[in-house]
């Protein structure tokens, strides 16, 4: 059972089930199921008490939601952007989770996709959106059919569509899939793919809550993000800031992954730290390994070593501030016996696969990059290269139109400083 | 915000005003003196903002931002020339060409690419690239008029907007994603349109060439003038190319113009450098026999002619006018033909009979093939001429006349009937043919004039708006060619 062993902050770990409540039940899936544990409370009492959509932006505010896609962007701020009185808008829904290392959004969907579905109606609500679509990931075969099930559930259930509730309030939802593309889970790239076009992010200005798909405002909100909503309309924003932190409020999803005795999909409230996560949740490394290094946010996040993982809490500013990010919540541990240049050489393989190629430091520095680690894992390394790949990783930064480039950078440049003596041992 | 509001701002310390909406990139090139590098933008399409070239430092903001899509604020300062803009405007360089396959001595665009010319301005670093370059398809036949080489291509995207936004035929697309990313046509399309020479232009690099200036000359034996293109009633704006020593002519290009073309021209008016080489043209006058003439016989000859008609009670003379001319010249003949006959001629214009006149493509190429029928009309008008049109000479009366003056097509392209209408011409009494083609068809006539071609003369065209455009003169193909008023003076 993926919930935290022991006592935190004066919790038992029973409390912290605000996303994973459904996991255990049996059968948890179907709308029944979820209407058993308070599914749809939330809204139906936000459209039969004509709850005014700015309060519901408000008290998202007050929560301090903040995205769970990666980027940690407030959600109620987000929301806020729309302007009001634009006639056509819309919600999009990240579920493209391609983050290497990341399958929270997957679990949410295999437990509760209506705590989804939900979430999306009253987060529309709250800005007037009258259509959304789920951007699901492509391979995802069975989160697709339990997406599509829960939404047509919903729509018998009158909870989607026309005037629902007797409300005056219309919602139409739509699954799209994606065609394999790591970048469309950039919300412009997805915009892009979501219109029929190559999945590339958009220059911004203008940003997507002014003109977004089809040039309308638009709301581009993780899976994971949206499916806490109806926790919070119901509860709170006082009861969902009673956990984390102050500038990182609530819970979050991590996914251990990594030579850990019960690597999984963890419900932990952030600011937790996260060699007790990886100790305890985890039960420790495989065998006895002593630990190496941890990508604490996913790919993109740079490496800490484990002497910097003693103090790294989890949560936003914690692990900005210590230089890395906490992402998607993608928890890799690496241990000993892994050497950080074959690490980097897999990360680069990945970068260079996946970048859309748009931006020339971005198309050209991930390929160099891809192609001299290789060379590197390969043993035909010398001690110049490895200080180009930090020259290059730090041209790439900062530089693009989406935060890809940064994302390839990061990682690359932590693993050539923190671990120079490692690719010494495989110069040729 | 209205359109009127300026907004105040400093580049490298210098202050600019500029409408409010502006990019940092449009109030650079407003200052005019600074230059900030770029490749994907261009001012006749949308904003990519992909090539991350064009970076500036703005105060207070604390990284480098794209000058292309970064709107001026109000006591903004921006900075081109500091040092971390340098050094990244060398990266930018750096990345744009480890995967360029440097191939600068067999390329077309040597001379005029904007990779060389930036790496001379703002790069000249030592390559850190030591990896294999990425291979991609070359010489790729996409098109009557175009090569593609996707490995010269430094995918700035500005032919796929070229194709999106301006002809609207959205053939060409980026494929494949990273440093895979190719340049293509999509399956089963060729760049089929009247404005696929464009994409030669606006391609920064060498990855669009044109097949007919292929291996053709270097571009720095060229010399280059700006001209207006004879090819059709819109006027576009033209820069001519031609060889500084041979004076062989090698191509147009368009040359910017907002009230006229923009930054573009068609496909048609590009041809039109075709009738202006030595080899085609008609050098010195010649005579009913088909003889050469000297300069001096040949005005003699025309003197002769006309003043045989002079006098009021003699025969009919007609004035034969193409609107391919300037306005001085259709001045200078009418005066000069009512001064030696002491009457007026009776004055034709002749159009092609096939011609759909007002027809329009919605760009810039007019049915009208004609550079100058405001300019023909305007100045009838301040001669006070009524002339009689005629579509085509087949139904014309112009054979009761004893003599025919005609000021033939420069572009002969432009007329397909002619040779019926020259055979109408063949049957009358005498007529003098002004004319720049060594063609057969005005053969047997009295007497045929060499006439200047649109680059070789000054005057004025006037366009289908009214725009009066003025020509500039460069050097003739033989120097022994005269102008029209030359001509006339020594007649």
């Amino acid at each position: 059972m993926p919930l935290i062993k022991r006592e935190y902050n004066g919790k038992s770990p029973e409390d912290f089930r605000l996303v994973l409540d459904f996991e255990g039940m049996e059968n948890p899936q179907g709308i029944d199921a979820y209407k058993s544990k308070k599914g749809y409370e939330a809204l139906t009492a936000v459209l039969k008490e004509k709850r005014k959509p700015d309060d519901l932006i408000q008290l998202v505010k007050d929560s301090g939601l903040r995205g769970r896609g990666g980027a940690g962007f407030p959600t109620g701020l987000k929301w806020g952007f729309v302007p009001k009185d634009a006639p056509e808008k819309y919600l999009l829904c990240n579920f493209d989770e391609g983050e290497p290392g990341t399958y929270k959004d997957r679990y949410i969907t295999e437990i509760s996709p209506h705590m989804l579905v939900e979430g999306m109606v009253i987060s529309a609500y709250a800005f007037g959106a009258a259509k959304s679509y789920v951007y699901l990931r492509g391979e995802f075969y069975d989160e697709i059919g339990w997406t599509e099930k829960a939404i047509r559930e919903a729509y018998d259930a009158g909870f989607l569509g026309e005037n629902i509730l007797g409300s005056g309030f219309t919602h139409h939802m739509d699954v799209y899939t994606g065609s394999g593309a790591y970048i469309c889970g950039e919300e412009t790239a997805m915009i892009s793919s979501l219109e029929g076009k190559k999945g590339q992010p958009k220059l911004k200005p203008p940003f997507p809550a002014v003109a977004g798909y089809l040039g309308k405002p638009t709301v581009v909100n993780n899976v994971e993000t949206l499916a806490v909503v109806p926790w919070i309309v119901r509860n709170g924003a006082e009861a969902y800031r009673a956990f984390g932190t102050e500038k990182s409020p609530g819970t979050k999803l991590f996914n251990l992954s990594g030579p850990v005795k019960n690597p999984g999909c963890f419900e932990v409230p952030l600011g937790y730290p996260l060699k007790r996560f990886i100790e305890e949740e985890g039960g420790g490394l495989l065998d006895g390994k002593k630990l190496k290094a941890v990508i604490p946010g996913g790919a993109s996040a740079p490496v800490l070593t484990a002497e910097e993982v003693e103090n790294i809490t989890l949560d936003y500013e914690c692990l900005q501030a210590a230089g890395s990010m906490l992402g998607s919540g993608a928890v890799i541990v690496i241990p000993e016996d892994v050497s950080m240049v074959d690490v980097l050489d897999n990360l680069m393989h990945f970068f260079k696969s996946e970048s859309c190629g748009q931006c020339t430091p971005c198309r050209e520095g991930t390929g160099w990059l891809g192609s001299m680690a290789h060379s590197l894992a390969a043993g035909h390394g010398q001690a110049s290269d490895v200080e180009r790949v930090a020259a290059i990783a730090s041209q790439m930064a900062g530089k693009t139109i989406c935060a890809f480039s940064d994302a390839a950078a990061g990682p690359a440049m932590s693993i050539v400083q923190k671990f120079p003596h490692e690719f010494q041992s495989r110069f040729g | 915000m209205s359109q009127e509001q300026s907004v105040q701002l400093t580049v490298d310390g210098r202050e600019v005003s500029v409408p409010a909406g502006s990019t940092i990139m449009e109030a650079v090139r407003k200052l005019g003196e600074i230059e900030v590098p770029h490749f994907c933008w261009h001012p006749g399409l949308s904003v990519a903002g992909v090539c991350r070239f064009c970076m500036v430092k703005i105060e207070g903001v604390p990284k480098l931002q794209i000058a292309c899509n970064t709107e001026v604020r109000e006591g903004m300062a921006v900075d081109t020339i500091a040092a971390d803009v340098k050094e990244a405007h060398k990266w930018a360089l750096e990345f744009h060409l480890i995967n360029h396959p440097l191939d600068c001595p067999i390329c077309d665009q040597a001379g005029e690419c904007e990779l060389q010319n930036y790496y001379m301005k703002v790069g000249k670093y030592t390559s850190q690239m030591d990896e294999d370059k990425v291979l991609k398809p070359k010489a790729l036949d996409v098109g009557d008029t175009l090569v593609l080489d996707t490995e010269r291509c430094i995918l700035c995207s500005r032919c796929v907007r070229f194709e999106d936004e301006i002809t609207k035929t959205s053939t060409l697309g980026i494929f494949n994603r990273g440093d895979r990313a190719v340049i293509g046509t999509f399956p089963d399309r060729r760049i089929q349109h009247n404005y696929s020479y464009n994409l030669a232009d606006i391609c920064p690099v060498g990855a669009f060439t044109a097949k007919d200036f292929r291996f053709q000359c270097r571009v720095w034996f060229l010399k280059e003038s700006e001209s207006i293109c004879p090819g059709c009633s819109t006027g576009c704006n033209v820069k001519v190319f031609q060889n500084g020593n041979s004076r062989e002519y090698f191509r147009l290009k368009p040359l910017e113009n907002p009230e006229v073309n923009g930054h573009w021209m068609c496909d048609y008016g590009r041809t039109q450098f075709e009738h202006l080489n030595v080899k085609d043209r008609l050098v010195s006058p010649l005579g009913a026999d088909n003889s050469a003439l000297s300069w001096s016989d040949a005005a003699a000859r025309f003197g002769e002619l006309v003043k045989s008609q002079a006098g009021a009670d003699n025969g009919k003379v007609a004035l034969v006018l193409t609107p391919q001319h300037t306005n001085e010249e259709f001045s200078a003949i009418f005066s000069h033909l009512k001064s030696q006959l002491g009457r007026e001629p009776e004055v034709f214009v002749w159009r092609e009979a096939t011609e759909e006149r007002d027809s329009f493509d919605g760009i810039l190429f007019r049915g009208d093939r004609n550079p100058n029928t405001r300019g023909l009309e305007d100045t009838l008008k301040e001669l006070g001429v009524s002339a009689k049109e005629c579509s085509g000479l087949k139904d014309v009366g112009l054979s009761q006349a004893q003599l025919a003056v005609v000021l033939g097509p420069e572009v002969e392209r432009a007329y397909p009937s002619l040779e019926t209408d020259l055979a109408v011409l063949r049957e009358m009494p005498a007529v003098v043919y002004f004319g720049n083609h060594r063609s057969q068809a005005a053969a047997g006539l009295s007497l045929r004039v060499p006439t200047l071609v649109f680059t070789e003369k000054e005057g004025t065209y006037v366009n289908h708006a009214g725009l009066k455009q003025t020509l500039k003169a460069n050097a003739r193909v033989m120097p022994s060619l005269k102008s029209l008023t030359e001509f006339l003076g020594g007649a």
